[in-house]
């Protein structure tokens, strides 16, 4: 077999930690959302003003960024444990690390798939009965189910991206990698922030983004994700297998 | 016969120190080498540049003809599972037996499960909790099975029981008369491997001093032993490379000697021993480790 698909199925050797943890963790998730909404409907009763404003709260939930941030994390991992197995079955790094990110791809398009549905089953069973809102939150717009679905990708494709570059640097120089990375970019952040400042252009970078609208900034989006999965690679290339 | 692996002046410096110094040898095809070594000799670094696991500072390799750093021609043909080797933390022994076949394209699937029987490896517990013989065995196992045509065994008797050991020795041996391979193993539990080793490389502060056919280096050292002014007066002007004494008696061990000089020491009453890899080993690197304090 080709060690690129090797690489990709060693990622699933044991679906446990890469598929059923998130999924389990994201059932909890929602079952605690569940019980908020109907104590929080219990507790306003049938009053419309107070209706209104739970559908207007609920629709910002954040509940669902904790799967986009596992996504990060379950990628680190990932690549932690498998870099040094795959190297000892004889694979070389650029055959273990196109493997890896083609299993990141399909991770993200599996959960995007997985989301988007929860999302339409939110819409269609007004909020799971209760009026909540989770899946369906303003941030995946309200664009039409498809092009969530794409948004969904494409998020979760930069958090995969983000973790296949810093388990990359993890691999390389252990937490110094990631430590010097998270630290170069609050930098980089800051000198951003700075420049705009000076050059008192707040409002052009927000009318810019306004401009993009979602679709858009959800395809800007994908130049750092790529830019991740170059600089990952030449972090990689040149890591060894330590004990 | 063309060396399927060559190495000239390999070199690899870590910040403190130097764990490979500057060491060339090649290794034929179809034998079985050891590379033998005390901890921390430099066996495992020199392995994991061989196999291209990590960088060399300086020298060159050639394996199969071509430098292993990410060649997928020459890594499919290389099995290097470390005595140390990290798998996944949420892994069992199954997961391995399961994703080895991915990379190896010679895997015997029925060869593994016999060996997972022989050795008595439970599949169904995770790798941390196996003992330290048992991860040996996982070890073990995915080198004879992967069947790869250069194939690593490093420190493979760690924590193995008699009965495993032995199980190792037989099916190793009987495997490669049937499909022959390279085999590099490398250990510090030299007299456990002896008979198994065709050539040894003997590597020590992270040089090589020794590499030789197994066979002629069993007969490189002798001890002679009897009284003491006797053996002195024999071993006058040799190389002594051990000495040990009880009273009046005297053990030394010397290099090769000759069928004269044997029959000279037998005329002259001394008693002749032969010398054990491991004994040989013990002395040799005890020789080289002085050599360095005297410089």
């Amino acid at each position: 077999m080709n060690k690129t698909m090797s690489s990709f199925r060693l990622h699933f050797a044991n679906p446990a930690t890469t598929i059923f943890m998130p999924l389990g963790i994201l059932g909890i998730i929602f079952a605690a959302n569940w019980g908020i909404w109907w104590i929080v409907g219990r507790s306003i009763g049938e009053d419309a003003e107070a209706r209104g404003d739970f559908a207007e709260g609920t629709q910002w939930s954040g509940a669902v960024t904790f799967v986009f941030v596992w996504m990060l994390v379950v990628a680190v991992q990932a690549m932690n444990r498998t870099f040094p197995l795959a190297l000892g079955y004889g694979a070389t790094r650029r055959h273990y690390y196109t493997g890896t990110v083609l299993a990141f791809l399909a991770l993200s398009a599996g959960w995007a798939v997985i989301l988007s549905v929860l999302a339409v089953l939110e819409e269609v069973t007004a909020g799971w009965g209760l009026g909540g809102r989770m899946f369906s939150a303003i941030y995946f717009s309200s664009d039409g189910p498809w092009l969530r679905t794409w948004y969904f990708f494409v998020l979760l494709l930069s958090f995969f991206g983000v973790g296949a570059l810093t388990g990359s640097l993890y691999v390389r120089w252990k937490q110094y990698g990631i430590v010097g990375f998270f630290t170069a970019l609050a930098f980089l952040a800051i000198g951003g922030g700075a420049l705009i400042a000076v050059t008192n252009s707040w409002q052009r970078v927000g009318e810019f983004f306004v401009s993009l609208g979602f679709a858009g900034v959800f395809a800007l989006l994908l130049v750092p994700t790529l830019v991740a999965v170059a600089g990952g690679y030449l972090a990689l290339r040149k890591a060894p297998a330590r004990n | 016969m063309n060396p399927i692996v060559e190495a000239s002046h390999l070199t690899k410096r870590y910040r403190t120190v130097t764990a490979v110094d500057d060491v060339t040898f090649t290794i034929d095809a179809n034998k079985v080498y050891g590379l033998l070594g005390r901890n921390g000799a430099g066996k495992t670094t020199l392995m994991s540049l061989l196999t291209a696991q990590d960088f060399a500072s300086d020298g060159e390799i050639r394996v199969f003809g071509q430098s292993p750093v990410e060649n997928a021609k020459v890594l499919q043909n290389v099995s290097f599972i470390r005595e140390s080797q990290r798998y996944p933390e949420d892994f069992k022994a199954k997961h391995v037996l399961k994703s080895a076949p991915w990379f190896f394209p010679n895997w015997d699937a029925d060869f593994a499960e016999r060996l997972v029987d022989e050795f008595r490896l439970p599949t169904n517990r995770t790798i941390k909790k196996l003992s330290r013989g048992q991860l040996s065995a996982v070890g073990v196992i995915v080198g004879l099975a992967s069947r790869a045509p250069l194939t690593f065994f490093d420190e493979p008797y760690l924590g193995l029981d008699a009965v495993a050991r032995q199980l190792f020795y037989d099916r190793l041996l009987a495997d490669i008369a049937e499909h022959p391979r390279t085999v590099i193993l490398s250990t510090h539990l030299i007299d456990e491997v002896s008979d198994l080793l065709e050539h040894v490389l003997l590597i020590d502060g992270g040089r090589l001093i020794v590499d030789s056919d197994a066979e002629s280096l069993r007969g490189s050292a002798t001890t002679v032993v009897g009284m003491r002014s006797t053996v002195d007066e024999f071993v006058a002007d040799r190389e002594i490379l051990h000495r040990d004494g009880l009273g009046g008696l005297a053990s030394v061990t010397v290099g090769r000697l000759s069928p004269e000089d044997r029959a000279a020491a037998t005329a002259a009453g001394l008693e002749i021993a032969p010398v054990s890899l491991q004994d040989l080993v013990v002395r040799l690197t005890n020789a080289s480790s002085k050599e360095f304090q005297a410089s």
